[in-house]
């Protein structure tokens, strides 16, 4: 069994981060992860709580010793079940992976959470365990390792694609709030306008009578 | 937009997901719950679950939720805050 933590801060609130996660894929760092799907979600009526359950698809490239123990396919098929609390305004996500479960398993639980001495930024937070099986005998260690390392590789990508994503929606939000200020003077000069016109009419209708 | 698993689903898995950011982002986090795309969601699961039949992911699914409940224990509202019933070795 091999153990991977990392903490990270990402420099946009809460509801920023959280927005991102949704969008997070495709982006140029994670290649590998070639479709996201939704298979189930929810708002439980109680707690408010968001409840999300995704399939990711992932192609990945292995040493042919490893493809070999894993069932030959670079395909793998990740599900992520995701609870989402507004009012703590904290995001789990846990993952395991579907395919090749019988020969390993990989179980990670990623946290978002609002950095408490600074609203604006939020906390990261990822923990995973590898664990391959018994049928992998003399080269579970070497396949911990592997997967270890390649786990290390994609966590350190993942955040950077992240951090491109969120970059991203900040831009788009800055342009979106610059045209909306641009229609908001639009629409009162129009208004103006018609008002002008609108008392103009009123004073000749008055006249006329 | 991320594609779907099934390549005819992905046009409405990406209506869907623009839907679902609006609303998250304008509504849930605004404290309105209400739903607002349950129309494209059933739409897009509908292909979407065919696409798995097909591929034989199903049943593969099923196996995981058996094995990890989502949510966590048979209670689903009882689950309040923070208590994760989940671990179960």
């Amino acid at each position: 069994m091999k153990f991977f933590e990392t903490t990270h801060k990402f420099e946009h609130n809460w509801a920023q981060v959280t927005a991102g996660n949704w969008m997070k894929y495709p982006n140029e760092q994670c290649p590998h992860v070639i479709a996201v799907d939704v298979l189930e979600r929810s708002v439980d009526p109680e707690t408010g709580v968001l409840r999300t359950e995704r399939l990711l698809t992932c192609n990945q490239n292995a040493p042919a010793l490893v493809l070999k123990f894993l069932g030959g396919s670079t395909l793998s098929y990740v599900r992520e079940t995701s609870e989402l609390d507004p009012k703590t305004k904290r995001l789990t996500m846990k993952t395991q992976n579907l395919s090749m479960c019988n020969v390993l398993t990989i179980n990670e639980t990623v946290t978002y959470t609002v950095n408490p001495q600074d609203e604006s930024t939020t906390m990261f937070r990822q923990e995973a365990e590898i664990v391959a099986g018994s049928s992998l005998s003399r080269f579970s260690s070497y396949i911990e390792d592997f997967c270890l390392t390649r786990f290390r590789d994609n966590a350190a990508v993942g955040r950077k694609g992240f951090e491109t994503v969120l970059e991203k929606l900040k831009v788009a939000r800055q342009e979106a709030h610059q045209q909306l200020e641009k229609a908001h003077s639009q629409i009162e000069k129009a208004t103006s306008q018609i008002e002008k016109a609108a008392a103009s009419a009123t004073a000749t209708a008055a006249a006329a009578l | 937009m991320s594609s779907s698993i099934g390549e005819k689903c992905t046009q409405i898995k990406q209506e869907y997901d623009g839907c679902f950011n609006s609303w998250y982002s304008e509504k849930f986090l605004k404290g309105d719950a209400s739903p607002q795309c349950d129309d494209l969601f059933f739409k897009y699961k509908e292909c979407l679950l065919k696409t798995l039949e097909e591929k034989k992911l199903d049943t593969l699914l099923a196996d995981a939720r058996k094995d990890n409940p989502f949510p966590a224990s048979s209670s689903t509202s009882s689950a309040s805050s923070s208590s994760e019933p989940n671990k179960k070795n």
